[in-house]
């Protein structure tokens, strides 16, 4: 868009008599335009210092002092996270089960949103419908959600191993066998895959029939055009999704919190970094460690995120190399 | 895909479709069996997927039991939620507004920060901004749940931005030749114009919010001021061990949680779909 010069007078009013009054007259118009665009992000920018740079500056203090809220804190420097990456078994936990977590949630959820979006795509009658229920379960809170889940994991009358014993399947006690809370959990999470399954498709229904044509005159069977075409257009919307599960997973909470406040649950096998540090922060009083804790994920999440980019440039197809 | 899909074909892609849809429907009904039988069946743990008792006073107790009132956390949810969404929707189109369609030095870099705090994790504000609120007097209202969205929402700016760059620029210069004030030019051409946009932010806005757990949970410490999604896990946490909770309110409440989303969602899926393909899709580049 070419910048286009504008005045600075407010609403509609007499040129001369507004720029006067704002003192802007002697100003060229490109100077005038660059203090409209900082007022107008204003609001964003405050909260940015705020809310987000100040606070994040806080953090990084608070991770290298022991603090209670009451009295001052107390400069102890690498202790907490020395204490945290060496000595504490339960942050051990809590990092393999948010790890095991992602490695089983994030790949199958796109395996199967890709499958589902690959039916839905198909030109028939009454995909609409099918693309409705299969998007209802994401926006189920995760409260209510964890809620019904607890009966569908029901170790003796729930749901799915009802199910299960339909085929004489006798199904795991779930959310109360320290073996299965993460499966469960990971089938939990997989319930709400209908975001994925739309996003992909939108994806899929942006490839140009073209390439489908061409690869058809190429002879191309029903896999080769999935594999050689659907797969490689659609890596750049799997890759954006690819980093936002990861970084969604890896912050997983509610669940965690509501499954441990039931004294059945295993909780060294389902707690997660974010459950743990709330414990640590809100519940022990404990601000400085669990602040490490924070930037703990905060590294971790920066280099998963860096892993994924870096991988990128292997298997994501972007159109424009094509027309380099 | 311009291809012919036979008979076998078709039929095959409706069993799994049909197959899945039936597996993603099951928990909404045993939400609703659950939430229907009555307290003997619940104390004894007898649930059926399919309804075989239609205890509908169940949607009534739990108004009118006094130490659960719903109603009074619906109130809750309701006043967070508007709060939020007249927040987000104003500020958030006004700050895209700015983002597209003014030039600055260190714009750019200023918009890959917008990008970039999407990607920060909640986890390494949360406990300053705790303190920050506890210092200021702020826990136990719904001031630190709504005011922050008067700021603007990262994702929503993007979102918003994305759509104002696609609009012509006609109207603005048309208006500027009038006289009419970059002010102006917002609230009279560019504000009715993003409606769709604005629309879908509503929408993700009322989303989040109403499903909001962890830090209404911190901030509002008062079990009277939780809102309902709060509410429905303390229905559920017994309170001493071998106590069960009232399973069948504990799924009235978790469907009276359900059904708004799935209300807004039916009204505003147009909206939805649209952003979620214009903001999400591989249109970014």
């Amino acid at each position: 868009m070419e910048p286009a010069p504008l005045d600075a007078s407010a609403l509609v009013t007499n040129r001369n008599d507004s720029q006067r009054r704002w003192g802007l007259r002697h100003l060229s118009s490109r100077q005038r335009e660059a203090l409209w665009f900082y007022g107008i992000i204003s609001p964003w920018l405050v909260g940015l210092l705020l809310l987000l740079a100040g606070p994040m500056v806080y953090s990084i203090y608070l991770s290298f002092t022991d603090w209670n809220l009451f009295n001052p804190p107390e400069w102890v420097g690498l202790d907490n996270y020395i204490r945290l990456l060496t000595r504490d078994r339960t942050f051990g936990y809590a990092l393999t089960n948010t790890f095991v977590y992602t490695f089983l949630y994030v790949p199958l959820n796109i395996v199967f949103s890709l499958g589902i979006a690959y039916l839905l795509n198909k030109r028939l009658p009454g995909m609409r419908i099918f693309r409705t229920i299969i998007y209802l379960p994401y926006i189920v809170p995760v409260v209510a959600t964890t809620m019904v889940f607890r009966w569908v994991f029901a170790p003796d009358n729930g749901l799915l191993n009802g199910f299960l014993s339909l085929f004489g399947i006798d199904g795991p006690a779930w959310l109360l066998d320290p073996g299965w809370i993460k499966p469960a959990l990971v089938i939990m999470s997989l319930w709400g895959l209908g975001s994925s399954v739309v996003f992909l498709l939108a994806g899929m229904q942006g490839i140009p029939s073209e390439l489908y044509d061409a690869a058809a005159i190429d002879g191309a069977t029903e896999r080769h055009r999935f594999f050689r075409v659907t797969l490689p257009m659609l890596s750049p919307v799997i890759f954006f999704n690819m980093i936002m599960s990861i970084i969604g997973s890896l912050q997983t909470f509610t669940q965690v919190y509501i499954l441990n406040a039931d004294p059945n649950t295993p909780n060294n096998a389902i707690v997660m970094i974010i459950p743990y540090l709330f414990d640590n922060a809100f519940r022990f009083n404990k601000m400085g460690y669990a602040s490490a804790i924070a930037w703990v994920l905060f590294v971790i999440i920066f280099v998963f995120t860096l892993l994924v980019i870096r991988s990128s440039s292997v298997w994501v197809f972007y159109e424009n190399e094509m027309k380099q | 895909m311009n291809r012919r899909i036979g008979f076998a074909e078709a039929l095959s892609t409706y069993a799994i479709l049909a197959a899945i849809s039936v597996a993603l429907i099951a928990p909404f009904l045993l939400m609703v069996s659950i939430s229907l039988t009555n307290d003997t069946s619940t104390v004894q743990m007898k649930f059926h997927l399919i309804p075989q008792e239609f205890e509908f006073n169940n949607y009534v107790r739990v108004f009118t039991t006094p130490n659960i009132d719903i109603g009074r956390h619906i109130l809750n949810s309701l006043t967070i939620v508007i709060g939020s969404i007249i927040g987000q929707v104003i500020v958030s189109s006004f700050v895209a507004y700015g983002f597209a369609r003014f030039n600055a030095p260190g714009k750019n870099v200023l918009f890959l920060i917008l990008l970039g705090t999407m990607m920060i994790p909640g986890a390494v504000t949360i406990i300053p901004q705790f303190a920050l609120y506890r210092s200021l007097g702020w826990l136990g209202t719904f001031t630190p749940l709504i005011l922050p969205n008067f700021f603007g929402g990262a994702f929503n700016i993007f979102l918003i931005r994305q759509f104002i760059v696609r609009l012509p620029t006609e109207l603005d210069e048309a208006a500027r030749t009038d006289g009419v004030g970059p002010l102006g030019i917002f609230w009279y051409i560019i504000f009715p114009l993003i409606r769709p946009i604005a629309m879908a932010v509503a929408i993700f806005t009322f989303q989040f919010n109403w499903s909001w757990f962890l830090e209404p949970l911190l901030y509002l410490q008062d079990a009277d001021k939780m809102p309902l999604a709060v509410a429905v896990r303390t229905l559920s946490a017994t309170t001493s061990a071998g106590a069960t909770p009232m399973w069948n309110l504990v799924m009235v409440a978790s469907m009276l949680l359900t059904l708004p989303m799935l209300l807004v969602f039916f009204f505003g899926q147009k909206y939805i779909f649209e952003a979620n393909i214009s903001g999400g899709g591989p249109a970014i580049k």
